[in-house]
């Protein structure tokens, strides 16, 4: 075992990673042995339509879960963005490329909101989800009278915003989603920025007295999320259309899930996107599965709610063995 | 004075590489105030731990009302009459003062606790002790000194028979400290047996009839205090041949540049109009006991601490420091005692934490230029002489004194002028202190000015050119290594202010 | 909470004399009535202040459970969902099951329990974050609450069939006059929670586990199974304001719920309940989730849409914490 994992190769991939992916094609073939039809690339699509804005999600949280913080209304955010930009779309005419920007921009703004509050402020990050979760939820609901709002369709003239996400039966959106995977990497391993917010969930104090401005990288975190958030509504629109206002609650549990799952310590300092990434697909395909056995959305509610408590708690025994 | 009430016989006590305590004896008798004395890290707290079944002992024996006995919390210790009064306060600041002192005891009146009869007792308690405390007041409304009375009233409550004074006075003001003076002589007149630990020579003079001396954990001496004077009892304390050579004159020319100023600095209770100069290529020593207010001094020079008032000149001119970026900007750099909670970030690697201070330089257009980044850190490891397998280790993997190195090479990076050592050695093995002491001689000579807060006398002695001595916050007094003793700095160490 | 920022008894401020945050609050509450009254001669009617009631009770009773967990200076958001799945479960056995309405309360509570249980071991026992152990409980309810009713909503026996009779217990109509007695239960178990809180051992430890944890666990008291404590207290009222919400609305649904607990927590802190713990009162937790109340059924009758509350809401309890944090600041200096 020892042995294994003091492998160069593994250790270069992660030893968790790998068992991770492991439980990816294991959950693939129990599903496809007990699933109904669930062999093939319909499936898949998805399956990968709910990875895209689900994994769009689960990046941004990961950077505010590796400053020690949490964000938990990155759900009812993203659908404000969605409903905001969409109402603004087809009720006041707005062209699809501004809407789409709008979108990011809602995200951005509760961003910088949420962050302000926690990095300058010291407001308690829950008690600023828990704020934001419920003004994203009211904004929204004001903004659109509290109607729905559909996106238009892929055959319409506007519908070429869904290209994003696949054409034809190839996924574009499995390749813009990696594409920013890999970008977030980046940023956490290899800017300033990913540095001090790794560093900063770490050990703050040390950060502070090494001279570093803590309070700005700490709001640059959440700042990163909104944008995300607001990326991750795009997505969510191209793929399923239609948005209601007062949900996406239960988005924020499967995203922290995707994320502590693969790796990411909630006490923050460490984070790993590839993990992410691997985490955001098995909860996908635990999504897909689940409808594929014939049971109801409310089983992947209760599972995700159970991985994300062995998860955490799985974090905590390892810390105090650290210790 | 009656007769002995508790023996500590031939206590021995061992921690990873430290004899803390080698066979120490101790005695308390009925109705005595005994002092407990010893510069930081003689000892005394951990003998008084052993007592209250904080830390086990290793041997001898412990012989209480004639039997012998051995405490494995501070719970048994408390039914068995033993407490201690601990110097930081275990206070619920929340609940009131009666609910403090019998918390965990509550009377009750069926299911309801009966807060009526606690605050009747309490204020039982308050009266035996002649105290003007208010048992429905909320804890945290209190004074520090009321709420040391109130942890007093709760030791007692415990019927205590022999009661622990860690350091009582050390935050209280001069009524207080007479108001406690006068719980502890009525204390004494109840045939209580106390041992009271203090810094405060005057206080011993005044309250106690017995010293007893530590020094490195070993026992010293016990003397009557009416007997002897204060210099009788500074010579036990500070009685230790010293190895090392201590240093004979200032390394520093008599020209040397005056590189920062602080004038009138005022931070709280803990830092008081204190003002010092530091040369070009100095060590100044800051040297004092624990809590003489050394470290929330350096806290505040850096900007991790708000402070109140005074200036800071910067080769003499005035500068602004509200946070530790501005510090950083004018070239300090500050290495804390706590290198695990404000020196090191554990999770990451030598490299990264050498460069945590000056990222931006090694930063090619938007990414960190890692290359860059190895290089020097590569180059202090050699330097510095940092044992590591390599810059990629996690430093949670290296020794103390490696740990304090990479700190070092994180200002050494930055470039950093003026470095404020605290407690350098702290922690850190023989070796590879005299590798710190040789690295910071170095750094002196290279034209680097250090201000080094150590709590070891011996350390004080043998690396400053110059000692401050700061006692309760104030500065009380300034010495050239040429003139400095133990004897001298202990004194201005320990003087009472008036 | 004000008295925490007194320097001593003897100049105790009027308002803290007064009962502090608490009394503040209560004048908001009377300055929104009177506000809302003079704007809308609809908000005057008796109807009105019998809707503000009805919305009151079950974020009342939860804002009285959430107040514990609060103090320990931890948090439960499972109640919102929470109160729907045991809503759910409970109208199942009495509707689907034949259960007698009794027994079917009793299983909701039971529910409760079982769950405050859950987050009380997650949090003491495993040490998770409160707030995500319940975030994880919150998703976990509303799961088991939709597979419970199989997705259909469910009502309770409405007024007129037999076993309606629960419904008066909130509201019962003599002489063509609805009287809410609702409102006077809503009194007896804040008077007794705050027996609790004050005077029994469970409440004395809740604030010493929230004040300072580690000085709790020196004193020798099992500071584990208090702190659990909290959270079943949390548990059990939510489980109580379920039965609330089906006694006063007609149609419980699944799937909704969520959001329900800011209004309670938001009313918690709003009536002086520290967001860091220690500090915190059961009648100010009341009177606090009135503000909330008054703003979501007065906001219509001036105009605004109600979802305004929720954005309002948010914000006032962002400043309701800001308040505590200067306060804190203060204090240090």
């Amino acid at each position: 075992m020892e042995k294994i994992k003091h492998n160069p190769i593994v250790e270069k991939l992660g030893f968790n990673r790998i068992i991770l992916c492991g439980v990816l094609i294991l959950m693939y073939v129990f599903f496809t042995v007990f699933g109904d039809n669930f062999a093939g690339l319909p499936r898949i699509l998805s399956a990968l339509n709910y990875a895209y804005f689900l994994g769009f999600l689960s990046l941004g949280v990961t950077f505010v879960i590796a400053t020690g913080g949490i964000d938990f209304s990155i759900g009812p955010v993203m659908f404000c963005s969605a409903l905001v930009s969409g109402y603004c779309l087809t009720s006041y005419g707005v062209p699809v490329a501004l809407s789409l920007v709008i979108s990011i921009l809602v995200g951005t703004l509760f961003g910088i909101f949420n962050g302000y509050l926690v990095a300058y402020w010291s407001v308690p990050p829950f008690i600023v989800s828990m704020a934001s979760m419920n003004i994203a939820k009211g904004v929204a609901s004001v903004f659109t009278k509290t109607q729905s709002v559909s996106w238009p369709q892929g055959t319409s003239e506007q519908g070429w915003f869904r290209n994003l996400v696949k054409v034809g039966n190839f996924p574009v959106g499995l390749v813009i989603f990696l594409v920013f995977a890999v970008i977030c990497s980046i940023i956490l391993n290899k800017t300033r920025a990913g540095r001090y917010i790794l560093s900063l969930g770490s050990n703050k104090e040390a950060v502070r007295l090494s001279g570093v401005n803590v309070k700005k990288w700490e709001m640059l975190a959440y700042v990163i999320c909104g944008i995300l958030v607001g990326i991750a509504a795009i997505f969510f629109v191209a793929a399923y259309t239609t948005v209601q206002p007062g949900y996406g609650d239960s988005y924020n549990n499967e995203a922290i899930a995707g994320c502590v799952m693969g790796g990411t310590s909630m006490t923050g300092g460490l984070a790993s996107i590839g993990g992410t990434v691997i985490g955001v697909f098995i909860i996908a395909l635990l999504q897909e599965g689940i409808l594929a056995l014939h049971f109801s959305k409310d089983y992947q509610l209760i599972i995700t709610g159970i991985i994300v408590i062995v998860a955490v708690y799985a974090d905590v025994v390892a810390r105090r063995r650290r210790n | 004075m009656g007769e002995v009430i508790l023996t500590m016989k031939e206590i021995d006590k061992f921690f990873p590489g430290v004899h803390a305590l080698d066979h120490v004896s101790f005695e308390v008798r009925k109705g005595e105030v005994h002092a407990l004395m010893g510069e930081n890290g003689a000892g005394k707290s951990t003998l008084m731990k052993v007592l209250t079944g904080i830390y086990k002992k290793d041997s001898g024996t412990i012989i209480y009302e004639g039997k012998e006995v051995e405490f494995h919390n501070t719970r048994e210790a408390q039914s068995a009459g033993v407490v201690i009064v601990h110097q930081e306060l275990n206070m619920l600041g929340h609940l009131t003062v009666a609910q403090n002192i019998f918390i965990g005891r509550e009377f009750k009146k069926g299911i309801a606790i009966d807060d009526k009869k606690m605050n009747e007792e309490a204020k039982k308690l308050f009266d035996r002790l002649h105290i003007d405390i208010d048992p429905t007041e909320t804890m945290s409304n209190l004074t520090v000194g009321k709420q040391q009375m109130c942890e007093i009233a709760k030791a007692i409550s415990h019927d205590a028979k022999v009661i622990v004074f860690d350091e009582p006075s050390a935050a209280l003001t001069e009524t207080e400290i007479e108001e406690l003076f006068k719980i502890i002589r009525d204390l004494r007149k109840q045939q209580m047996g106390i041992v009271y630990i203090s810094h405060r020579m005057d206080e011993i003079k005044v309250i106690t009839d017995r010293v007893t001396v530590m020094r490195d954990g070993t026992y010293v001496g016990t003397l009557i205090t009416e007997e002897c004077t204060k210099d009788d009892i500074i010579n036990m304390m500070v009685g230790r041949v010293i190895y090392e050579d201590p240093k004979q004159k200032s390394m520093v020319a008599k020209d040397a540049p005056v590189v920062l100023k602080v004038e009138h600095l005022n931070a709280g209770r803990m830092v008081q109009d204190v003002s010092f100069e530091l040369h070009k290529g100095e060590i100044l020593g800051f040297s004092g006991l624990m809590g003489a207010g050394r470290t929330e001094t350096a806290r505040a020079i850096f900007g991790a601490d708000p402070k109140e008032s005074g200036d800071i000149y910067i080769n003499g001119e005035k500068v602004t420091i509200n946070s530790p970026e501005d510090a950083v900007k004018c070239g300090i750099g500050y290495l804390s005692e706590d290198r695990k909670r404000y020196g090191i970030v554990v999770q990451k690697t030598v490299a990264e934490n050498s460069t945590m201070a000056t990222l931006e330089k090694y930063v090619k257009g938007l990414f960190i230029d890692k290359k860059a980044e190895r290089e020097v850190s590569q180059e202090y490891v050699d330097s510095l002489d940092t044992k590591t397998p390599s810059i990629n280790q996690l430093v949670v993997n290296l020794s103390g004194g490696n740990q304090q190195k990479v700190v070092i090479a994180k200002w050494l990076v930055r470039n950093c002028d003026i470095l404020i050592f605290d407690e350098p050695t702290r922690g850190i093995d023989v070796g590879a202190k005299n590798e710190i002491y040789k690295l910071m001689n170095k750094l002196a000579e290279d034209g680097k000015s250090i201000i080094m807060i150590s709590s070891e006398m011996t350390e004080i002695l043998r690396m400053s050119d110059r000692i401050v001595v700061m006692c309760e916050g104030k500065k009380t007094g300034e010495i050239g290594i040429e003139e400095a003793s133990q004897e001298a700095i202990m004194n201005m160490a320990t003087r009472e202010i008036s | 909470m004000s008295k925490n920022s007194v320097p001593n008894t003897q100049n105790k401020s009027v308002i803290s004399r007064l009962g502090g945050q608490k009394f503040i609050v209560l004048l908001v509450v009377v300055g929104l009535i009177i506000f809302f009254s003079a704007v809308s001669p609809d908000f005057r009617k008796y109807s009105t202040a019998m809707s503000i009631l009805d919305y009151s009770y079950y974020i009342a009773l939860m804002a009285i459970g959430v107040t514990f967990p609060l103090i320990t200076g931890g948090v439960d958001l499972s109640i919102g969902t929470g109160l729907i799945c045991y809503s759910l479960t409970g109208g199942f056995l009495i509707v689907q099951k034949g259960w007698p309405v009794w027994a079917g309360m009793l299983m909701a509570l039971l529910l409760s329990i079982v769950i405050g249980l859950l987050n009380g071991v997650l949090v003491s026992i495993m040490n998770l974050p409160p707030f995500l152990a319940t975030l994880c409980t919150c998703m976990i309810t509303r799961g088991l609450g939709s597979i419970f009713s199989n997705r259909l909503g469910i009502s309770w026996p409405t007024s007129g069939t037999p076993g309606s009779w629960f419904r008066n217990i909130f509201k019962i109509t003599v002489n063509g006059t609805k009287i809410p007695l609702g409102f006077l239960w809503v009194l007896l178990l804040v008077a007794v929670m705050a027996f609790v809180l004050n005077h029994t051992k469970i409440g004395r430890y809740t604030i010493a586990i929230g004040s300072n944890k580690e000085a709790t666990i020196l004193s020798g008291i099992n500071v584990k199974f208090y702190h659990i404590m909290a959270y079943v207290i949390s548990g059990l009222f939510a489980g109580l304001a379920a039965i609330a919400y089906s006694a006063v609305f007609s149609t419980v649904q699944p799937g909704t719920g969520a959001g329900f607990e800011l209004e309670a927590i938001g009313g918690a802190i709003i009536g002086g309940v520290s967001a860091s713990g220690g500090v915190g009162s059961v009648g100010g937790s009341l009177i606090g989730v009135f503000v909330i109340c008054l703003l979501k059924t007065g906001l219509p009758y001036i105009g605004l849409q109600a979802n305004w509350q929720q954005i309002i809401t948010g914000l006032v309890l962002i400043g309701a914490v800001l308040v505590d944090i200067m306060k804190k600041k203060k204090e240090k200096i």
